[in-house]
């Protein structure tokens, strides 16, 4: 497991001052480890683009560097000054800028006030009234500083009636203000036109000739390819790679990324002559579409993309909970427009959403309400049902999906991950849909329990009911599902059928958006 | 609150479960209810000895009417809050639903049953809007039910130029002062109401669902839930249970008069369900809990006063008592389990 990968650095790296210097840093969360990384310099004049699949440990690399994560474990010096975990005062203290794709900014200041959030101008000459003359002359500083025109985005606005690039914006003038000595961009582009990216990607560009190390993470594999001097790929926390730019093929990072591990499946072939279940024609919603799709019966169908390539909004669209805006669906022939998760339910469609803990369970009240929620209706007689009738169902339930515990009077919250996950799927088959979705059927379970997992959903397939998985896991796709489609700025850019599915093909078509030759022909599955 | 969502509960599978030989003592220290049960007891005990006429039958009967007021009060607000909202218009709500019996009754000249069915009505109805609102304009409960306290308060005065209507027909004292053997119909109507609600969240699917919705809405959302419907559910029966009371304040007083204040009932009604366990950010509680809350908080008000205590000690009293409440509820969560948040 621990194989250490033969390095390459480039030539040029050695005579540079080392500005980030990583020993042994690893983190952990439940049974995965994120991130280990035994060695990593990162120098002046730099700019390092970081690679790797959804998962890979990118955004806890750069947390652990801009302290919004704990490590577990190792050293960080940052410019030779020693770097406690945990903080990110003392990160940003000692010279860590991180620009974050979550934009932590407050929506109901306006720009001046949150480009100095924290500080006080430096030209203020007021003591304790906000001097908000020198707030905004700093601001609009900043915001020249990164190449902007004070002009286009005043900053007198607030910042939350702003369109989300102005925002990221923003977040990068704020990060470029702090002088960083390490300057950490987390695909700063992805919510860009191309004009605004190629104001960052040079900004990235100026910042290492001024002598700053930059950590550039990106999702577009020819920016990084332009504008990196040295190249990381990123895989289940390890540093696989550590590339030049020449080195640094679409091809050659592609294939890092997803590692070169042949899937240890069995190519399923999805059930013959199975009839179709749902039809999707052109729909559309927030973000997501138009899709077209068809779902058979006791077919697993997946459904890969990368991060905000519109999976969840899927999922989350055909089960209800999140409104149509175009485009219609048919089950078993009806038309289905649901206009709340409540009609999904009632149309026989059982969702699992991603996260058990904000989605799907109520962690301290006791499993036997938890299990039951789906069915309570079903189960009571003209509205009234008894504790004992709620037990019943609910042994019955877990016992189904053999949920380890003591009994189902204790709180959800006290389950393992896994267990939790199984009882979650006890509920949903507890409900006997015709159509099961699955958002991360997996994420935050233990290797064993994923197996477990994969057998309830391999039954679920087999009794007829169709399932749809999201998974930004692709060996999970790969192994559970008959056909994978995989989605790009909310449409289907590809459907794979297994037998032709690599993870090469499913990344390429994930990345670029267009299908490669082969799985062309299924893209419109008839 | 927003782990990451590789993190898994990897507790023990078996921490919050009580082993099999656990004693009834330990299971009784798991039960959050126990705590305001014993303390019912222990005040009970104590007011007692030391003011003989505490336990005397007048006395009894006097708590059963208050318990008529604080406890239905105590029973609807608990319905908002096990779903995560709160409702401060129940008192200025009894107040006006008081003065709107009496003003259908006396002024319209209709007769009582119908100006109470009419009143109660209207009670549903404001409950109805509290729960639009919440629902439709995302209204923080907090406010719509603030605006409708003010409204109601001023209702009330308005309606009547600030004088009591006088002169209503006798079915309004009738509920309040007479008794069923030696129990006031008030205190029956407490117990009546305790039970029906003990019904609705125990033993019907809409009451498990209210439980689910207070828990984690999201999730009953996605479970196909109508967590709206449920919610609108609890608010028209906190203000139709305080339109109540204000029947019942009205009868006990003979007069239907807008001065009477009902300032603070809502605080004590929220005590109440605190006291009893109800959780503020819902989804837990029990009506035992919150009769038991409704009770002690009577228990102590009725006891200081037959002490001779200052009433502005009794206020102190209140607050004390909420305070040791929320304490060994906390105490309670941290050291025996329970899975309280």
């Amino acid at each position: 497991m621990t194989v250490e990968p033969t390095l390459e650095k480039s030539a040029t790296a050695l005579d540079r001052a080392v500005i980030a210097r990583l020993r042994g840093v690893h983190k952990t969360y439940g049974p995965v480890r994120v991130l280990d990384l035994p060695e990593l310099d990162l120098y002046a004049g730099q700019v390092v683009g970081v690679v790797g699949e959804n998962g890979a440990g990118k955004s806890t690399l750069m947390g652990t560097l801009a302290g919004s994560v704990r490590r577990d474990g190792g050293e960080i010096e940052i410019d030779g000054h020693a770097l406690v975990p945990g903080s990110t005062a003392e990160s940003g203290r000692l010279g860590v800028a991180l620009v974050s794709q979550e934009f932590p900014l407050v929506g109901q200041l306006s720009v001046a006030e949150n480009l100095s959030l924290g500080q006080r101008p430096a030209d203020s000459r007021r003591r304790v009234l906000v001097d908000r003359g020198a707030q905004r002359r700093a601001a609009e500083a900043m915001l020249t500083a990164i190449g902007l025109d004070p002009a286009t985005i005043s900053v007198r606005r607030v910042v939350r009636e702003l369109p989300v690039p102005a925002r990221q914006l923003i977040e990068i003038a704020k990060g470029w203000g702090r002088d960083p000595k390490l300057l950490i961009l987390d695909e700063p582009t992805s919510s860009l036109g191309p004009i605004e990216a190629r104001l960052v990607l040079d900004l990235a560009r100026r910042a290492a000739s001024d002598g700053r190390a930059v950590l550039f993470i990106g999702h577009r594999l020819d920016e990084v390819r332009e504008i990196a001097d040295r190249v990381l790929v990123l895989r289940n926390g390890r540093l696989v790679a550590d590339l030049t730019p020449e080195e640094a093929t679409e091809d050659r990072l592609i294939r890092e990324m997803v590692g070169d591990e042949v899937a240890h499946s069995e190519p399923k072939t999805a059930p013959t002559g199975a009839a179709p279940l749902m039809e999707i024609s052109g729909l559309t919603a927030d973000g997501l579409g138009p899709v077209d799709l068809t779902v058979r019966k006791g077919e697993i169908l997946g459904i890969a993309g990368l991060m905000g390539s519109g999976r969840s909004r899927l999922i989350h669209t055909i089960a209800g909970a999140q409104p149509a805006t175009g485009g219609s669906m048919t089950m078993s022939g009806k038309p289905y427009a649901p206009k709340n998760a409540e009609q999904g339910v009632n149309a026989g469609i059982a969702m699992i959403p991603e996260d058990r803990k904000l989605q799907s369970l109520v962690l301290f009240a006791p499993i036997r309400a938890n299990v039951t929620v789906s069915v309570l209706r079903r189960i009571s007689r003209r509205g009234v049902l008894g504790p004992r009738r709620i037990r019943r169902e609910a042994v019955a339930i877990t016992d189904n999906v053999k949920v380890r515990m003591q009994s189902v009077d204790q709180s959800v919250g006290s389950l393992s991950g896994g267990n939790q996950q199984r009882a979650i799927f006890g509920r949903a088959f507890a409900a006997e849909p015709r159509l099961l979705l699955l958002d991360e059927p997996t994420r935050g379970v233990d290797v064993g329990s994923k197996a477990q997992i994969y057998e309830l959903i391999d039954r679920a397939a087999e009794s007829g009911t169709a399932v749809v998985a999201a998974s930004s896991e692709l060996e999970e796709l790969l192994w559970i599902c008959h056909r994978i489609a995989v989605m790009h700025r909310g449409r289907v850019a590809a459907v794979i059928e297994r037998a032709d599915a690599t993870k090469e093909n499913i990344m390429t078509a994930a990345a670029t958006g267009v299908a490669q030759a082969r799985s062309e022909t299924n893209g419109n599955p008839t | 609150m927003s782990s990451p969502t590789l993190t898994p509960a990897d507790a023990a599978d078996t921490a919050a479960a009580p082993s099999a030989g656990s004693s009834l003592l330990r299971k009784l220290a798991a039960t959050p209810e126990t705590g305001v049960v014993l303390a019912c007891v222990l005040a009970f005990i104590v007011f007692s000895l030391e003011a003989p006429t505490y336990y005397s039958a007048v006395n009894l009967q006097v708590m059963g009417r208050d318990l008529a007021q604080f406890g239905v009060l105590a029973i609807g607000e608990s319905f908002v809050i096990l779903t995560g909202g709160i409702d401060l218009s129940v008192a200025g709500l009894a107040g006006l639903a008081g003065v709107l019996a009496g003003w259908f009754n006396v002024n319209e000249g209709l007769p009582a049953p119908v100006a109470i069915l009419f009143t109660l009505l209207v009670c549903a109805a404001v409950g109805l809007w509290h729960g639009t609102m919440v629902n439709k304009l995302n209204v923080p409960p907090f406010v719509i039910t603030l605006v409708t306290f003010t409204v109601a308060k001023g209702l009330a005065l308005s309606i009547t130029s600030g004088t009591p209507i006088t002169g209503m027909s006798n079915l309004f004292g009738d509920l309040s002062l007479y008794y069923v053997g030696p129990v006031p119909i008030p205190a029956l109507i407490f117990v009546v109401v305790a039970v029906l609600a003990w019904f609705v969240l125990e033993r019907t699917y809409v009451g498990r669902q209210i439980y689910a919705v207070g828990g984690n809405a999201e999730a009953a959302r996605l479970a196909g839930i109508p967590t709206k419907r449920r919610i609108t559910a609890t608010y028209v029966v906190s203000s139709t249970l305080a339109g109540l009371v204000g029947i019942l304040i009205v009868g006990r007083l003979g007069v239907a008069d807008p001065s009477v204040s009902t300032n603070g009932y809502e605080l004590v009604a929220i005590a109440a369900a605190v006291v009893g366990g109800v959780s503020l950010f819902g989804g837990e509680g029990r009506i035992l809990g919150i009769a038991a809350g409704a009770i002690l908080l009577e228990f102590i008000n009725n006891g200081l006063l037959a002490l001779n205590v200052s009433p502005y000690y009794q206020t102190v009293a209140q607050g004390i008592v909420l305070g040791v409440a929320i304490l060994a509820d906390r105490i309670r969560a941290t050291y025996f389990g329970g899975g309280r948040r």
